[in-house]
């Protein structure tokens, strides 16, 4: 195979990576030829949105449609103090371009919604999830899983964190949770708060994901969901496995996300 | 027979581990039924109006699904094992 075309720049910035035997000059092309949309520049998006930077994802999107609030910054640590009140996707695009001009960032100021989801995802080669809310992760799921784009869970709750990869391989979300829970049954983080550094413990994991993904190299977490108790300090693994009678990637899926109503709980219509 | 509880479950019961206490022999139904005893307020966060469990609650035997690869709330038992009871969460 012919080398990969790294300038004297990148051998040096990605060196670390490139003497390993696992990554090498190839492993850091993939990662440079690679797109990621990251959904969500918040708790989990941020350190998301580092890591995936500094290791040199070529294209890195970044979808999201609020703007700064100083109480996001316990967390949120991509955004800084002078930022509140901007989109976040601004502050969030100027990190990655401060910290590594090899990425190419990508702006999408929008919320995903059924409408938009195909223009969002459709072109990357992976997807995070890093977004706050049911309807938007249940979209997700049914929309890269019938698409057939591999993606990484992540979410969070108070001191707890559950995480893990779907690579259209194995399950989806969905085999794990057919549907959302009932309004405000599973409050979030603005209704309970969040320990600040819990989502940087989770999108840690879900960049490290990405990252492998591109690379291959290890074991994804294809099949198995990882809940981590920051109080406990405890990691827990899940089998996750595909349900034959799962909507949207069982043996009867539906063709589109028109058969579902992204409200409440995202119930897939029935036959 | 062991009990772990997550989020908003774990909330409700406060406690993460819980032990219940059931005969030899007994069955997945047997353990739930002792866990919502010990702890009746996680009956409305579990159960739905006709009493089963809610689609968005996961419980698991040993890492498995018993309604989809065991025999659901029949299946017995063993010394030790553990069940686990989630349900899905969305912060970010």
């Amino acid at each position: 195979m012919a080398g990969p075309d790294l300038d004297p720049e990148q051998l040096d910035r990605y060196s670390r990576h490139i003497i390993m035997d696992d990554v090498g000059p190839e492993g850091q092309a993939a990662l440079l030829d690679a797109s990621v949309l990251v959904v969500g520049a918040g708790g989990l998006g941020s350190p998301v949105l580092q890591y995936l930077a500094a290791a040199g994802v070529g294209t890195i999107g970044v979808a999201d449609h609020d703007v700064v609030e100083r109480s996001n910054l316990q967390r949120q640590v991509v955004h800084g103090d002078s930022d509140v009140g901007r989109p976040k996707v601004e502050s969030a695009a100027e990190f990655v371009r401060e910290l590594n001009p090899d990425a190419t960032v990508e702006v999408h100021e929008t919320a995903v919604s059924p409408e938009t989801v195909a223009d969002l995802v459709d072109g990357y080669d992976f997807v995070v999830d890093a977004s706050d809310n049911f309807p938007t992760r249940f979209l997700l799921n049914d929309y890269c899983t019938l698409a057939g784009v591999p993606f990484s869970h992540g979410a969070i709750y108070r001191f707890e964190g559950q995480v893990t990869t779907f690579t259209g391989e194995g399950p989806c979300y969905r085999c794990l949770f057919p549907e959302a829970p009932p309004e405000g049954a599973v409050p979030d983080c603005a209704t309970t708060g969040v320990l600040g550094v819990l989502p940087g413990t989770i999108g840690t994991i879900q960049a490290t994901e990405t990252v492998k993904y591109f690379v291959d190299v290890g074991e994804s977490l294809d099949g198995r969901m990882v809940v981590y108790d920051a109080a406990e300090m405890s990691f827990e693994e899940v089998t996750v496995r595909p349900n034959p009678d799962c909507r949207i990637c069982g043996d009867d899926p539906i063709d589109s996300v028109a058969d579902v109503e992204y409200s409440e709980s995202c119930a897939v219509r029935a036959d | 027979m062991h009990w772990r509880l997550f989020a908003t479950l774990a909330e409700t019961a406060g406690d993460t581990e819980v032990e219940v206490d059931v005969d030899a022999g007994a069955t997945v139904g047997d353990a739930f039924d002792a866990l919502l005893e010990t702890y009746p307020a996680l009956e409305d966060e579990v159960l739905d109006e006709d009493g089963d469990l809610y689609e968005h609650v996961r419980l698991l035997h040993e890492g498995r699904d018993p309604f989809s690869e065991e025999d659901g709330f029949e299946t017995v038992l063993e010394d030790g094992d553990e069940l686990a009871l989630f349900p899905p969460v969305s912060g970010g």
